[in-house]
C-alpha cells in the first residue's frame, strides 16, 4: 500500500490511484477544468499541476498533473507551491485570453490574481477552452461518437464533423451538462429540443406530462442497453413513485406466516 | 470541381479492400485516396467511416488535423515553398512573399481557376538546396523570389539553370 | 530464393561478391533527393546512352548505379568512380559524353568537374581526400551513396546482414548486452540508454510487443534520417529485426515522413525483397524468429515525430501525445509494450553486433559513444550530412568539415537541435558536441541539425521563426503549448515590427519559462529554448529591435532600408534578381534602388559579388543620446 504525503498530509493510497484520486478521497482541493470523473483524464488544462518531489532523488523537483501522475510510495506532493500557483496563473491568464467573457475563466483567474489578462485577448472568440470534456463523455460514457475535434494547433476546435449537423447525434445534451463554460447551446421546449442545430422531438412522460428525453436518445438507450420498448414512458421521477407505490402495497401485504411487519418511510 | 456519387464511392472501396478494416489503416486509406482524387471528397470520407466501422466524427478528426490531407479540391500545380530552417535562414519567407503576389493567394488556398495550390511546409529534407520549391514532384533549388514566376509555369525566361556546372 | 538458414545467405553474399567483383568498374551516380532536385536522373540515363554509344557493355566492363545520399547535396549531381575513387561534382548530362571520352576511356579527368577547395583553391580528384569525406567516419552512412539501395546483393557485398547472423545465433540476452556495452544512445533527440530502453520492455508483463522505427525526421534541417531511409534501406530493417530478437516482438512498424516519398518507395522494396528471400517473415534463418514490418506514413505533422503521438497515428488516430508518466515500454501502441528508436539508431545496431559493443565504445565521449550524423546546413561553404564521433568540436564541424562561412562573412551562431535547440555563439564554438555538453548550454543535440548563422542572420527573427514553426505544429491539446506560443509569437511581431517594449521582453521570458513546465510534451517544452537561448546570448539585439528600433542584419523589413553603395560595379545583377524591378542602372553607372518599390527581400544584398548593397536601419530608427 504506497503512502504518499501532500502539504505535509501522509496519505494511504491504493496501487495505480493518481494524485488527484488521493486528494479528492482526502478532501484535499485541486483546481480543475479538463478533468471529470466519468470520463478518461485527459491532462490538457494543466491546472491541476502539483510539484512534486522524492527522498530517493534528493534535488530532484518537477510539476505534474495530478489528474494522470500515478502514486508511488514515499513522493511528495505540494499543492499550493508558490511556482505550482504562478503556473496556475498562468494557464488561467491564458485562457482568460483567449476567453475574455467567460465568467467561469475570469472568476478562477481572480482567484490567482488575475483581473484582466497579461496577454493579447482573442476577438470574436467564444468561451469554448478546448477542455474536450465533450467529445470524451460523447464517445465514453454515450457512444455515440457524434462531435470531435478538427483542425489542430491555435485553429483546433470541436466540431460536428464534415462542419454539417451530426448524425450520430442523439440529442442527450450531456456534452452541454459537461461543459466547464456552458458553451453548448440547448433550446428546450416541452416537444422539441434543439441542439448542434439539429431538432429533436422529445418523449413526453405518459404520467406527469414531463418531456424527459429525446426519441432519439430513448431509442438508442433501448437498443443498447436491450430495454422493454416502453421503459422510458416514463420519467424517472414517476417511475421512482411506481416503484415506491408498488414497495409500499407489498410491504402491506401480509404474508402467511409473517408476524413482523417493518416500516418503510418513503419520500 | 467537387467530386461525389458512385464513382467516388466504388473508388474508395477498392482502395479501402487493400487493408484491413481497421481503424489504423485510416492514415493510409486516406493517403492513397488523396493521390486518387488530388483531394479527399466529403463522400469519400463518409465511405470510410462505413468501411472501417470508425466514427465519422474521427475520421473527420484525423482529415483535418494532418497537413498532408486536404478536404477541399487541390489545384493541378500543387506548390510547395520549403520553410524549413536552412531554407529560412535563406530568404524562404522571401519567395513566399513574391508568390503570392504573383498567383494571388495565400497558404493553403487553391486559385479559382483550380490551376494552382499554394502551400508552405516545413521541411523536405533538401537542406543543403536551401531554398527548395517543390512543384508536384520536381525540386526546384537554390530558389529566388525572381525564379518564383518561372517555377510557377507562368513563362519568364526559358529553362536557364542559374547553375552553370562544374566550378570555375 | 529463400535463404532459410546463414549458410545459405553467406553462399548468396559469395555470390554477390563475385558478381561484384566481374565488373570491374562502376560508375556511381547520386540518387538522393538533393541530387534528383538537381537533375541526376538525367545525368544517369546519359551516362547509360552515352556508354552504349561508346560501345561500353555495362553488364561486362562497367555498371552504373544509383545511389542514395552521399551527404553532400550542396555539390550535387554527384558522380563517383569505383576503383578509382575520383568524385565529380555538379554533374550535367551535357557533361557526360565528356566524361566517358575521357575519364572512362582514357583516364583522364574533366577537370571543371573535381571539387576545388573553397580556401586553399586546390583540386581534389580523390573521393576520400576530399575535407569533407576525409574527417568523417562514416558508421551510420557506411553504406549510403555506395550502392543500390534496392539491392540485396548490393547490400551483401558490402557485409550487409552479418550483423543479423550473428544475432540470432545469440541468445536476445546476449545481444542486449552487446548493446548495453556500447554504451548507445538514442539518435532522434533524447539521447536515452538504448539498452534501458530495451531492458524496460523486454521486463514489461506480456507477450505481445511491438518495435518501432522512427522516420519521421521533422526537425527541418534534419536530413539525416532521410537520407538513411534512402540511401541505406536494409540497414534500417536489419537493425529492426536484431532488436525484434532482443526484445521479443513479432511485429513492426517504419513510421516515414510522408515529404519523403523516395525513402517510403525504397524502404517498401527492401522491405518486399526480405520478404521474399524469408529475412523477414516466418522462422527468420531458422532461428524461431518471426518478425514482419508495416511501413506506416505520416499525415503531415511534426508533433508526431514525438514518441507517442506516433504511435497515436500508427494506431490512425490524430497525433496527440500523451503523458509520459507510464513509459512507451511498459504502455506504448495500443497499451502495449514498444520499443521506439530512431533510424539512426537502429542503423547502428548491426554494427554493434557485428564488431563487438566494447569495439563500438572505443570511439565517441566518455558518455556519449560513437558516432553521430550532422547535417551542417546554413550559411557554410560545404552544406550536407556529416558523420564524425561524439566530442568534436563545434569549431571542426563547422571551419574543418564545413569549410567555414560562404563569402567570408562573420559567424555569428549556430543552431543545433533543430526547433527544440538553441543558439550558441562564438565564444562557445570549441564546445565538443555531445549529447550533454550542448544541453547544459540551454540547448541540445537532437537529431542533429546544425544551422549555421552570420551576420546577415537577425537572432530575434530567428526564435520569431522557430515560434512560428512550432505554433503551427502545435497539435493544440495542452493550454501553455497552444495558447503560449501563439502569445509568444504575436509579442516577437511587435518586436519585429518596431513597436516592441521592454515589457514585452519580460513578458516572453516569464511566458517562456511557464510554457516550458506547464506543457505536456517536449514539443512544447522545447519551445522556450530558442527563445531563451537567443535572449541570454544575444540580448542586446533585442534591445536595438526595442529601443533603438534597429535591426543590424538587416531581415527584419519594418526596420530596414536596402542602399547600394559607391562602390558598385555595374555588373546588373542585382537588376536581374530584383523581384518587383526596383532597381535601375546603365554600365559604368551606381545602380539606384527606388525604395517605393523595394520590398527588403535582400536578393540584391545576397547577389552583390562586391557588397555594395548594405542594409540601414529604416525611418523609423531611433538615435540613441549619447
Amino acid at each position: 500500500m504506497p503512502e504518499i504525503i501532500v502539504d505535509g498530509r501522509r496519505l494511504r493510497c491504493d496501487e495505480g490511484e493518481t494524485i488527484l484520486d488521493v486528494c479528492g478521497r482526502n478532501k484535499i482541493k485541486v483546481p480543475t477544468l479538463c478533468y471529470h470523473e466519468a470520463v478518461e483524464s485527459w491532462g490538457g488544462c494543466r491546472l491541476c499541476m502539483v510539484e512534486i518531489s522524492h527522498p530517493k532523488w534528493p534535488g530532484w523537483k518537477d510539476w505534474v498533473t495530478a489528474c494522470l501522475y500515478p502514486v508511488r510510495d514515499g513522493l511528495v506532493v505540494g499543492t499550493g507551491t508558490p511556482r505550482v500557483r504562478r503556473l496556475r496563473a498562468t494557464v488561467l491568464d491564458l485562457l482568460l485570453a483567449r476567453c475574455p467573457n467567460s465568467d467561469v475563466i475570469r472568476s478562477l483567474a481572480a482567484e490567482y490574481g488575475i483581473e484582466e489578462t497579461s496577454y493579447q485577448p482573442r476577438e470574436d472568440g467564444d468561451n469554448c477552452i478546448l477542455c474536450g470534456l465533450c467529445v470524451r463523455v460523447c464517445a465514453e460514457v454515450i457512444g455515440a461518437n457524434a462531435i470531435g475535434t478538427a483542425g489542430r494547433g491555435t485553429s483546433k476546435e470541436i466540431s460536428e464533423p464534415l462542419k454539417e449537423p451530426p448524425a450520430d447525434c442523439i440529442g442527450c445534451a450531456a456534452c452541454a451538462y459537461v461543459c466547464p463554460t456552458n458553451v453548448i447551446m440547448v433550446l428546450q421546449s416541452r416537444t422539441q429540443r434543439i441542439i448542434w442545430d439539429r431538432s429533436f422531438d422529445m418523449v413526453v412522460c405518459k404520467q406527469c406530462g414531463k418531456s424527459h428525453i429525446t426519441v432519439a436518445q430513448r431509442d438508442w438507450l433501448v437498443k443498447r442497453n436491450d430495454l422493454p420498448a416502453d421503459y422510458y414512458d416514463l420519467c424517472d421521477e414517476c417511475k421512482r413513485k411506481v416503484v415506491a407505490n408498488t414497495q409500499k402495497n407489498l410491504a402491506s401485504m401480509k404474508y402467511p406466516g409473517e408476524d413482523d411487519l417493518f416500516d418503510i418511510d418513503y419520500i | 470541381m467537387t467530386l461525389t456519387g458512385a464513382s467516388v464511392i466504388s473508388t474508395v472501396d477498392q482502395i479501402c479492400s487493400n487493408y484491413p478494416a481497421k481503424e489504423s489503416s485510416l492514415i493510409e486509406i486516406l493517403h492513397d485516396i488523396s493521390a486518387e482524387f488530388r483531394y479527399l471528397p466529403a463522400d469519400a470520407l463518409r465511405r470510410v467511416s462505413e468501411n472501417l466501422g470508425v466514427p465519422i466524427s474521427r475520421i473527420y478528426g484525423v482529415a483535418t488535423f494532418y497537413k498532408g490531407f486536404s478536404l477541399k479540391p487541390r489545384g493541378k500545380k500543387l506548390i510547395r515553398v520549403c520553410e524549413g530552417t536552412a531554407c529560412h535562414v535563406r530568404g524562404a519567407d522571401r519567395n513566399i512573399d513574391e508568390i503570392e503576389r504573383l498567383l494571388g493567394i495565400h497558404p493553403g488556398e487553391t486559385s479559382s481557376d483550380l490551376e494552382y495550390t499554394l502551400e508552405v511546409v516545413s521541411c523536405v529534407g533538401a537542406c543543403a538546396m536551401a531554398p527548395v520549391v517543390v512543384v508536384n514532384d520536381k525540386y526546384y533549388r537554390n530558389a529566388s523570389p525572381s525564379d518564383m514566376r518561372r517555377i510557377a509555369g507562368m513563362g519568364g525566361d526559358a529553362d536557364e539553370d542559374k547553375d552553370e556546372g562544374g566550378d570555375e | 530464393m529463400r535463404l532459410e538458414t546463414v549458410k545459405d545467405l553467406e553462399k548468396r553474399r559469395k555470390q554477390a561478391i563475385k558478381n561484384k567483383e566481374s565488373v570491374p568498374n562502376t560508375i556511381l551516380v547520386c540518387g538522393g533527393t538533393g541530387c534528383l532536385a538537381s537533375g541526376s536522373a538525367a545525368v544517369a540515363d546519359e551516362f547509360s546512352k552515352q556508354l552504349k554509344k561508346h560501345g561500353i557493355d555495362t553488364k561486362v566492363q562497367l555498371q552504373v548505379k544509383r545511389t542514395g545520399c552521399h551527404g553532400f547535396c550542396e555539390r550535387g549531381p554527384i558522380v563517383t568512380f569505383v576503383p578509382s575513387g575520383i568524385l565529380y561534382q555538379k554533374v550535367k548530362p551535357a557533361h557526360v559524353e565528356e566524361i566517358v571520352e575521357k575519364t572512362v576511356k582514357n583516364g583522364e579527368i574533366v577537370k571543371k568537374l573535381v571539387y576545388r577547395d573553397p580556401s586553399t583553391k586546390q583540386y581534389v580528384e580523390q573521393y576520400s581526400e576530399i575535407p569533407f569525406y576525409k574527417h568523417q567516419t562514416r558508421i551510420a552512412l557506411r553504406n549510403t551513396g555506395q550502392m543500390d539501395p534496392t539491392s540485396i546483393d548490393d547490400y551483401l557485398a558490402r557485409g550487409g546482414f552479418k550483423g543479423l547472423a550473428k544475432a540470432l545465433d545469440m541468445k536476445p540476452e546476449a545481444v542486449l548486452d552487446e548493446i548495453e556495452k556500447s554504451g548507445l544512445r538514442g539518435r532522434g533527440g533524447g539521447g536515452f540508454p538504448t539498452a534501458r530502453k530495451w531492458r524496460s520492455a523486454i521486463n514489461a508483463p506480456g507477450e505481445k510487443k511491438y518495435v518501432i522505427c522512427n522516420g519521421d525526421g521533422g526537425a527541418p534541417g534534419a536530413l539525416m534520417d532521410r537520407s538513411i531511409m534512402e540511401g541505406d534501406p536494409f540497414d534500417v530493417l536489419e537493425g529492426m529485426i536484431i532488436g525484434a530478437w532482443a526484445i521479443g516482438s513479432d511485429e513492426g512498424y517504419i513510421y516515414v515522413r510522408q515529404e519523403y516519398p523516395l525513402a517510403v518507395v525504397h524502404l517498401r522494396k527492401a522491405i518486399e525483397t526480405l520478404r521474399e528471400v524469408g529475412l523477414l517473415g516466418r522462422n527468420i534463418l531458422g532461428s524461431g524468429l518471426n518478425f514482419d514490418i508495416t511501413i506506416a506514413r505520416g499525415g503531415g505533422a511534426f508533433v508526431c515525430g514525438e514518441s507517442s503521438a506516433l504511435m497515436m497515428s500508427v494506431a490512425g488516430k490524430v497525433g496527440e501525445p500523451r503523458a509520459k508518466y507510464i513509459h512507451s515500454t511498459e504502455r506504448g501502441l495500443y497499451d502495449l509494450p514498444t520499443v521506439l528508436n530512431n533510424v539512426e539508431t537502429w542503423v547502428n545496431v548491426p554494427v554493434i553486433i557485428e564488431n563487438g559493443g566494447e569495439r563500438f565504445a572505443q570511439c565517441g565521449t566518455e558518455k556519449s559513444k560513437g558516432t553521430k550524423v550532422f547535417a551542417l546546413i546554413g550559411r557554410v561553404n560545404n552544406t550536407g550530412l556529416v558523420e564524425v564521433p561524439m566530442g568534436v568540436t563545434l569549431r571542426d564541424l563547422i571551419f574543418n568539415i564545413g569549410g567555414g562561412i560562404q563569402r567570408n562573412r562573420e559567424f555569428k551562431a549556430v543552431q543545433t537541435g533543430g526547433p527544440s535547440g538553441g543558439c550558441i555563439p562564438k565564444e562557445l564554438l570549441d564546445l565538443p558536441v555531445d549529447f550533454d555538453r550542448l544541453t547544459e548550454q540551454g540547448s541540445m543535440m537532437g537529431s542533429g541539425g546544425m544551422i549555421v548563422m552570420d551576420e546577415r542572420t537577425c537572432m530575434v527573427d530567428v526564435a520569431r521563426y522557430f515560434l512560428n514553426f512550432l505554433m503551427e505544429e502545435s497539435c493544440g491539446k495542452c493550454v501553455p503549448c497552444r495558447e503560449g506560443l501563439r502569445q509568444l509569437k504575436g509579442l516577437y511581431d511587435r518586436i519585429v515590427e518596431g513597436y516592441g517594449t521592454m515589457e514585452d521582453l519580460k513578458k516572453i521570458e516569464w511566458l517562456a519559462e511557464d510554457v516550458r513546465i506547464a506543457s505536456l510534451c517536449a514539443l512544447g517544452k522545447s519551445a522556450p529554448n530558442p527563445v531563451l537561448s537567443t535572449i541570454r546570448f544575444f540580448r542586446d539585439e533585442y534591445e536595438e529591435h526595442i529601443n533603438l528600433k534597429r535591426c543590424r542584419a538587416g531581415v527584419c523589413k519594418a526596420l530596414t532600408k536596402l542602399v547600394i553603395k559607391d562602390n558598385c560595379i555595374a555588373c546588373g545583377k542585382c537588376i536581374k534578381v530584383c523581384a518587383t524591378d526596383a532597381i535601375t542602372g546603365e554600365k559604368k553607372k551606381v545602380h539606384v534602388l527606388d525604395q517605393g518599390k523595394c520590398i527588403v527581400c535582400g536578393s540584391c544584398v545576397e547577389i552583390c559579388p562586391v557588397d555594395a548593397v548594405q542594409v540601414e536601419p529604416a525611418s523609423k530608427a531611433v538615435e540613441v543620446p549619447s
